[in-house]
């Protein structure tokens, strides 16, 4: 009876139709809005956007001289962009930092043409100048707990005040000294390896905040408290000093690119600083896709500041005034939060209404059973023995060792082992905190096990459990990360030691396969663990809820159960590129479990029976969708589960015999089928008991294992 | 981090003041608890505070200064300070529903640039004034809707749309331009600026009709109800069932009407509309002022009325004052910084903020 010798029957074996439809704009949308890095794209895709419309309309921005100047002009505000990113991100804002600049500017200048200080002093004291302010708005805000918002407003017309007082009472003085310096010059104008002195500034000051939020706990702390301010107190952080040292810190980056500005400019006008605030703000909530407390993403921030500098500049360059570039930034301001506050809000409805994607799924009209069908009211499995009852909860899968012991997983996660010979005795043989469902001896007598949301599992004695695999390999075309092994369900170990198992869906959990069935889409994978070299991969991916896995008598061939569409698929071991043939089609239920039986044909559970109706609900996605989103869940079409059975099958797929259950009960679902010396155990996985059958004309000494790895090992 | 136990606890306090006494049931009965209620010290402290300030700024001024204690003086003390009141009504209703405009300022720029610029290109005045109401109602609508249905938090909203709307307007209608010249010999204009109804100046006659309606607004109607409720505590307003949003956006619509009113008043009086005001934008800190100085509290849901009264009696002889004291605009800036500054350090002592119950954006 051996497929070996019978290879033309395989060939004959029709081959299974790729799957398509695997992408829709449904699933590519829910896809995307499951991912967290969607967010952080949307700067990089404005600032792409806008460079290529630069490039398509203007000739040249992009060269390098024009690059170095914008480079050295760009960078004084970069630099306060980062401080107000520090201010921002510990919940806060700084609207005081046009004046502080402008301030700051002021007094680099006062300091070095009218104090005639060194220029190391004058830089020092310009940044301190900066630090002080910044510690104003820091007590103001931390220490006394006003509004950020209103006091920043506060200092910064105060500070404005008495910029525009010093600065006319010593501007015509400044521009009018002659002191010459080299160092001041040459971080005005010179350039350090081709690239402006200012802009070697904010890469340090970029790498050095950057550093400061990964590595530091200043950096964590600023985070937590903008995160949330009450878990941070919880959390033992000093909020108050904190978030004074952040608004300091703010300051003293500001105070440099006053500094830097200074420099630059050697002069300072009444409207030096003015609106930076709100041009730096539009820039940082472009960056950030919001205004976002907790985050410290300086690269985002200074791309968001990246596209709206350039934006000006090409704007002004087009001749458009200042006062359309104000008004096209408060334009974007508007625009980013609106999008954000919306996109927050709105992310979970949209993905709960876009998650569920059903296809078209044409299923094989059922095969003439005969006398076998349902209908024919035979109930072989009515008189069944029950085992375990009330103490195991949801055996998916069942399995007999050498000894006759009797395994089974358990809703709450336990593996349970019931003793031979009268099955009595009960124990839990290890937990395992997933959902275990199949269950597989290898050649050392471990059992394997797939483990629902956690991956595939070997126990090699009581409650020494260890993980063999929980990540396959990623696949290029899905946008979800489908690594993760989401739903590991039924496994089978070929000669060479190779584990075969599914992943029933990447789409759904243990708790809504269901749904899956909705859908109707090639959601599963068959994959392969190698133990010698410990990789896991992909053997074919897009199947429809691939489920029970049987490598056939020879050894040479797998059999994998797609439960929707109710066949069986066959692949050749040595040959797994080619893709699956089916081995049996058009069955009367969807089919779980296969397991192999001692006459060398195959068992195979039928979990729930179709129906007519089921079947062109299949047909049409649409109808589902509808009902999915207008019918409660308990009202749902589904396929019959309040009945199961199991079919033989023999070597090349043809439905030999049936074993029926009556309608009510007691094995409804049935999931899984192990023979063991002439005996049928049963498991279903929302049942709360194995049955055992005997069978009559079985080899009564046949045993799995014994199957599986020859007798005695 | 105490700060959150004390919040609102004294406003509910027994005081063993008027209130406490019986004044019998009727109508009387209730005015005099209502009144007492709203006159007590220890419920207002800084309510007397500030007014003790201003009471001692005017003697001080009085003697320091010549030509301060006089009727004349008065009056244009009186005259300058409407726009400031008008607009602190607007002002007043939104923070008292714990929101704040900060684009009051660059609609009343927009608006009345609209206003000028119709008016010296010959259009009638009831069509300019029509154009400048409809235009105060589209943009309150514009930051009703974003702050009530886009739920961008108010601050940040408003903060866009002053830059967004001054932006367009000066772009747009002004090419460029600070400046819009109003034909001061047009009879509207001359009116409202000079015009006098029964003795008193028609400006400062339209300031105390913006003040009475504001009353009316905020104690006869079910908005005004609405108004407090949602300072007191947002959320349980909108599970009430009240309509939040809806009230937001008139909320909004009149803080721009009150920009437009206030627009109009101060263009009419100096003949020009000047853009620089929303740059260098001392205004707006002063409306900000006013409402804080007179006791209504950022954090919404009290103050009425009386309350701007008072903030505006501070801060108009303060302007008053420095003004004849020859101070500098510069300095002055500086000063109204400083008392902003104070203010909102004394109104966080009164009414302490939980910043742990703040949500995004409540800054």
């Amino acid at each position: 009876m051996s497929l070996v010798e019978d290879s033309n029957f395989l060939s004959g074996q029709p081959k299974v139709q790729k799957q398509r439809a695997v992408l829709s704009f449904r699933r590519i949308v829910s896809d995307l809005l499951n991912r967290n890095w969607i967010e952080g794209a949307i700067p990089f895709i404005t600032f792409f956007v806008l460079v290529t419309v630069i490039l398509i309309t203007t000739d040249g921005y992009f060269a390098p001289t024009n690059l170095k100047t914008l480079a050295q002009y760009s960078s004084d505000a970069a630099i306060v962009t980062i401080a107000m990113l520090l201010v921002v991100a510990i919940g806060g804002i700084d609207l005081s930092v046009g004046s502080t600049f402008a301030l700051c500017a002021f007094v680099a200048l006062y300091l070095f043409h009218i104090a005639e200080l060194s220029i190391y002093l004058a830089f020092l004291l310009t940044i301190l100048c900066g630090t002080l302010i910044g510690f104003v708005n820091g007590f103001l805000t931390g220490i006394l707990g006003c509004g950020a918002l209103l006091a920043t407003l506060g200092t910064m017309i105060t500070v404005r005040g008495i910029f525009v007082i010093a600065s006319q009472a010593y501007l015509v003085e400044i521009s009018s000294s002659a002191r010459f310096d080299e160092a001041w010059e040459y971080i005005g104008y010179e350039n350090f390896m081709g690239v402006p002195v200012s802009f070697w500034a904010l890469v340090v000051v970029t790498i050095a905040i950057y550093l400061m939020f990964k590595y530091t706990r200043f950096g964590w702390h600023i985070l937590a408290v903008g995160g949330n301010r009450k878990a941070a107190r919880h959390a033992g952080i000093d909020l108050k000093r904190v978030i004074l040292f952040s608004y300091m810190l703010g300051g003293t980056l500001v105070g440099l690119a006053g500094f830097l500005f200074a420099a630059r400019q050697n002069s300072a006008g009444s409207d030096t600083g003015v609106g930076l605030e709100f041009f730096v703000l539009t820039g940082l909530v472009l960056g950030l896709g919001g205004f976002t407390p907790g985050r410290g993403s300086v690269f985002s921030t200074l791309l968001g500041f990246a596209t709206i500098y350039i934006l000006g500049n090409v704007l002004i360059n087009a001749g458009f005034r200042g006062d359309f570039i104000n008004g096209a930034m408060g334009l974007i301001l508007i625009t980013v939060l609106a999008i954000d506050m919306k996109y927050r809000k709105e992310r979970h409805r949209i993905l709960a209404r876009a998650y569920l994607d059903p296809a078209t799924m044409k299923v094989d009209p059922v095969q003439d059973m005969g006398k076998m069908a349902l209908e024919s009211g035979q109930t072989k499995l009515d008189g069944a023995t029950l085992l375990g009852v009330g103490e195991v909860n949801g055996p998916e899968d069942v399995i007999l060792d050498r000894e006759g012991n009797l395994y089974c997983g358990t809703r709450d996660g336990r593996i349970m082992r019931l003793f031979a010979p009268d099955y009595k005795r009960v124990e839990t043989f290890a937990k395992t905190g997933g959902r275990p469902l199949g269950l597989a001896f290898d050649q050392d007598e471990n059992l394997i096990v797939c483990i629902a949301g956690m991956g595939l599992y070997k126990i090699s004695g009581p409650d020494q459990i260890e993980r063999l695999t929980s990540q396959t390999s990623r696949s290029w075309t899905s946008i979800e990360d489908d690594r993760q092994i989401r739903m590991a369900d039924d496994l089978d170990i070929a000669p060479d030691g190779r584990i075969y198992f599914t992943d029933a869906t990447k789409r759904y959990e243990m708790e809504t396969w269901g749904l899956d069935l909705l859908e109707g889409r090639p959601n599963g994978r068959l994959l392969c663990y190698d133990p010698v070299r410990d990789t896991t991969k992909t053997v074919c991916d897009n199947m429809v809820f691939p489920n029970g896995v049987c490598v056939t008598h020879d050894g040479r061939h797998l059999l994998v159960a797609s439960t929707w569409t109710c066949s069986i698929l066959i692949f050749n071991l040595e040959r797994m590129q080619d893709g699956p043939r089916y081995f049996a089609r058009g069955l009367p239920g969807y089919p779980d479990n296969i397991n192999r039986a001692s006459d060398g044909g195959y068992w195979i559970a039928l979990a729930g029976m179709r129906s007519p109706v089921i079947d062109l609900a299949m047909e049409d996605p649409g109808f589902r969708l509808r009902m999915a989103k207008t019918v409660p869940p308990t009202n749902w079409l589904f396929g019959n589960l309040n009945i199961g059975g199991v079919l033989k099958s023999d070597a090349k797929g043809k439905v030999i015999d049936a074993y029926w259950d009556k309608s009510d009960g007691p094995l409804y679902m049935i999931t899984s089928m192990r023979e063991h010396h002439g005996s049928l155990f049963l498991g279903g996985v929302t049942n709360n008991k194995i049955g055992r059958i005997d069978l009559e004309n079985a080899d009564k000494d046949w045993n799995g294992p014994d199957s599986y790895w020859s007798k005695g090992n | 981090m105490d700060a959150g136990l004390n919040e609102s606890s004294n406003s509910f306090q027994s005081n063993g003041d008027l209130s406490q006494q019986n004044w019998g049931r009727g109508w009387f009965g209730s005015a005099v608890r209502s009144w007492s209620k709203r006159l007590s010290i220890k419920q207002h402290p800084l309510e007397y505070i500030v007014l003790g300030i201003t009471l001692t700024i005017t003697l001080v001024f009085a003697f320091l200064i010549e030509g301060f204690a006089t009727l004349g003086n008065l009056a244009i003390v009186a005259q300058n300070s409407t726009a400031l009141v008008i607009l602190s009504c607007g002002m007043a209703v939104v923070i008292i529903t714990r929101g704040l405009d900060l684009s009051q300022i660059s609609v009343m720029v927009a608006v009345s640039s609209v206003f000028g610029l119709l008016l010296s290109n010959g259009s009638d005045y009831s069509i300019a004034m029509l154009a400048a109401v409809f235009l105060a109602v589209i943009l309150g609508l514009l930051n009703g809707w974003l702050i009530a249905f886009i739920e961008i938090p108010a601050l940040l909203s408003t903060l866009a749309t002053a830059m967004l709307i001054a932006g367009v307007c000066r772009w747009g209608f002004l090419q460029g331009e600070f400046l819009v010249l109003i034909p001061k010999s047009l009879p509207i204009i001359e009116y409202i600026s000079t015009g006098k109804m029964i003795g008193i100046p028609v400006s400062v006659v339209i300031g105390a009709l913006v003040l009475i309606a504001t009353s009316l607004l905020l104690n006869k109607t079910v908005l005004g109800r609405i108004v407090y409720a949602m300072g007191d505590n947002y959320i349980a307003a909108r599970l009430t069932g009240l309509s939040v949003r809806m009230a937001t956006v008139w909320v909004y619509v009149f803080s721009a009407l009150t920009a437009c009113i206030a627009g109009i008043i101060v263009s009419s009086a100096s003949g020009t509309v000047d853009f620089r005001i929303v740059t260098n934008g001392t205004l707006l800190f002063e409306v900000i002022m006013v409402v804080v100085l007179g006791g209504i509290r950022l954090r919404g849901g009290r103050g009425g009325v009386i309350n701007l009264i008072i903030g505006v009696l501070l801060i108009s002889v303060l302007r008053n004052g420095m003004t004849l004291m020859n101070l500098s605009g510069q300095v002055q800036d500086l000063v109204k910084g400083l008392v902003l500054i104070s203010a909102i350090v004394i109104d966080n002592y009164i009414n302490p903020r939980d910043t742990e119950t703040d949500t995004q954006g409540d800054l």
